[in-house]
């Protein structure tokens, strides 16, 4: 049942240390991008050099120029914080209005409950990228109202998530002992509930903050919320997607970033998945196949993945 | 209870294999009647959301149609009562609804052209990149986790673990590009762009449609090939397995009419639930080969703030999903009796 998806199980490579550092590297090194990737970013992200268009890499532009010979480094570089603050911006939504509704739910009574779930079910049939669309539509074209959107999205996920984790513990024994004992229903959800809840949630942050990174990639790509010349990760993929013919490599390394980044963030919620242990596995496992159950219309593939 | 069931449902099999059908067309039946019961308040709740985002937002619909010069106190008085959008909300909502309900949803601000007339014409290029992307993951994800399982501990099963992880930390538009480069950039096999109907020739179809559809069709051919080999690993091991193997049956029977058939559950399940992912997947389609499509229509009018076409848009897709969720999980039902044998 609890079978470890492959980038983690017995034998594969993430077992190795070496490869666990990679991941943690990654990561680190996005988030130190975010904070500092503008002020070191070798040249000016907006310079246009009409006599270096579509180098490739070389000694001068470490990973080439685009069609306006801008350096793509230092692009991608002033882009990262972006792509990341709105990244946290969703998971930030999710998490706060989602966690909280979640242990609601289950101690303010049926009504509640009904009422929470089935708004949970509607939002989840939302589907996201034409969500997010709609809501720049009436926000006004911006990737923190656009991600705000997924955030919303997010929360249904969550809130899920949470219910059940707090149904699978309210209902233990030490808790009825707890309260035979006098104990308060605050002092319970806090001591009995939260922490035991926390890793499940640890994990899913992981798995989403990987998730709204992706779709930060793939709403600036599409030039949603996005302002030209800015740079993003998305949009310096999309802008070499129409000059494919010129410099076919070029691709390759915002994608390459992007596919690595998404990578080294599940691997990390996988890796988080094992040390928790497996004493909150199968839990854990029991919620995410009930997600997946849902009518999610997130990329629940990685949910999923883990619930098999 | 369950063994009674088991012998009774097996003695009428003998006499004449129509009760446990039955039983199961009655399960089906159960699960698409709960289905409706929960699908119609969610997709009320879901068009309402639709809705309010919309009236919800600060532009000013008369205003903007008529033009700044154009747009004095009167005439947007007058616009907004044609438009009704000086009802509350929640009389306009209805009065969309009922229309919507009809084929009805309302006219672009600012084309003039119907909302479901241009979903029309846009819906096909979304639906027949979906369609063959899941037949290209079935294909590809069910030969792969079959061999894999079959083959398990090989390096064919060792190769396929790695391409599964490899294939899942890739979206969608990056796979697309990749396809774009090697199929019609480097190799012109391909067109690299652009989408022909079907009625112009299936051929020419089926070339504009493949790529983005094998796009799309690896992440969750990914899925699929993973949840079947485990699954199908732990098939092959039971007991009525071996009992088929010391009966003499071909393994090949063996494998497709006891093991697969028992297996396929989660992976279809998947495959239903893949659905919407499908969908968004096919937006970052029509942007990476420049197709047509619904994404296109919505991004189009997102940017000039054409609400009702933003609105009807939102609320096909929604539909669409919760139906199409509907249905998988009928005939789910009705393949597996009971849906507690297949979300395992």
């Amino acid at each position: 049942m609890n079978r470890r998806s492959p980038l983690t199980g017995p034998g594969s490579v993430l077992r190795l240390p070496s490869a666990r550092i990679a991941v943690i590297v990654v990561v680190v090194v996005v988030v130190f991008l975010s904070v500092f990737g503008s002020a070191l970013a070798p040249q000016d992200p907006l310079a246009i050099n009409a006599n270096a268009l579509f180098q490739g890499p070389g000694l001068h532009h470490l990973l080439g120029t685009d069609y306006l010979g801008r350096d793509v480094l230092s692009r991608l570089m002033a882009g990262t914080r972006m792509s990341v603050l709105t990244a946290f911006e969703a998971v930030g939504i999710g998490l706060i209005l989602g966690v909280p509704l979640g242990i609601a739910t289950v101690f303010l009574g049926k009504w509640f409950d009904f009422a929470a779930n089935r708004v949970s079910d509607a939002l989840m049939t939302l589907p996201y990228v034409f969500f997010a669309v709609a809501v720049t539509a009436v926000l006004g074209n911006g990737l923190i109202q656009a991600m705000s959107a997924v955030g919303i999205l997010l929360v249904p996920l969550f809130f899920r998530l949470t219910r059940a984790a707090t149904l699978e513990f309210a209902r233990a024994q030490y808790v009825e002992a707890a309260e035979l004992l006098g104990a308060s229903k605050l002092h319970v959800i806090r001591v009995h509930v939260v922490r035991k809840v926390l890793p499940t949630i640890a994990v899913t942050t992981a798995m989403m903050a990987a998730y709204a990174l992706l779709s930060v990639s793939f709403f600036t790509f599409l030039g949603i919320g996005v302002t030209p010349p800015a740079p993003t990760w998305g949009g310096v993929l999309s802008s070499d997607v129409d000059y494919l013919s010129q410099a076919p490599w070029a691709p390759f390394i915002p994608g390459a970033l992007i596919a690595i980044t998404v990578g080294a963030l599940n691997a990390l919620a996988d890796a988080f998945r094992d040390r928790v242990g497996p004493g909150t596995l199968p839990v854990a496992a029991q919620i995410l196949a009930q997600v997946s159950k849902t009518h999610s219309t997130l990329e629940a593939a990685d949910v999923r993945q883990s619930a098999a | 209870m369950a063994v009674a069931e088991l012998t009774s449902a097996e003695l009428s099999n003998a006499a004449g294999a129509s009760a446990p059908r039955r039983r199961r067309a009655r399960a089906a039946g159960a699960k698409i009647g709960g289905g409706l019961a929960i699908l119609i308040p969610i997709v009320l709740l879901s068009s309402f959301i639709t809705y309010s985002l919309g009236a919800l937002s600060n532009s000013d619909p008369a205003a903007t149609i008529l033009g700044q010069d154009a747009a004095t106190p009167a005439a947007v008085a007058h616009l907004d009562r044609v438009l009704g959008l000086d009802k509350p909300l929640v009389v306009q909502y209805w009065d969309w609804l009922t229309q919507a309900v009809q084929g009805h949803l309302g006219v672009s601000y600012f084309t003039q052209i119907p909302v479901s007339q241009s979903i029309a014409q846009r819906l096909p290029v979304d639906l027949s990149i979906a369609i063959l992307a899941v037949i290209l993951a079935v294909l590809i994800g069910g030969t792969a986790g079959t061999l894999a399982a079959v083959k398990r501990g090989s390096w064919f099963d060792r190769g396929v673990t790695i391409a599964c992880s490899a294939v899942s930390t890739l979206p969608a538009f990056v796979v697309g590009i990749i396809l774009v480069v090697v199929f019609a950039v480097a190799a012109h096999l391909l067109p690299a762009n652009g989408y022909t109907a079907p009625s112009a020739g299936i051929g020419q179809w089926l070339e504009h449609i493949i790529l983005p559809s094998l796009a799309l069709a690896f992440q969750v051919a990914a899925d699929i090939t993973r949840q079947l080999r485990t699954s199908l690993v732990s098939v092959l091991e039971q007991n009525y397995i071996v009992g088929a193997r010391v009966r003499g049956l071909p393994y090949r029977r063996i494998l497709i009419r006891h093991a697969l058939r028992n297996a396929a559950g989660p992976a279809l399940t998947i495959l239903g639930n893949s659905f919407p992912i499908m969908l968004a997947g096919a937006v970052a389609a029509e942007v990476v080969f420049s197709l047509p499509g619904l994404g296109q229509l919505v991004l189009e009018a997102a940017q000039t703030r054409d609400i009702p076409v933003v609105q009807g848009v939102l609320l096909v897709v929604a539909t669409f999903v919760v139906v199409v969720n509907l249905v998988v999980n009928s005939l789910l039902a009705l393949l597996y009796r009971s849906s507690d044998g297949v979300s395992a």
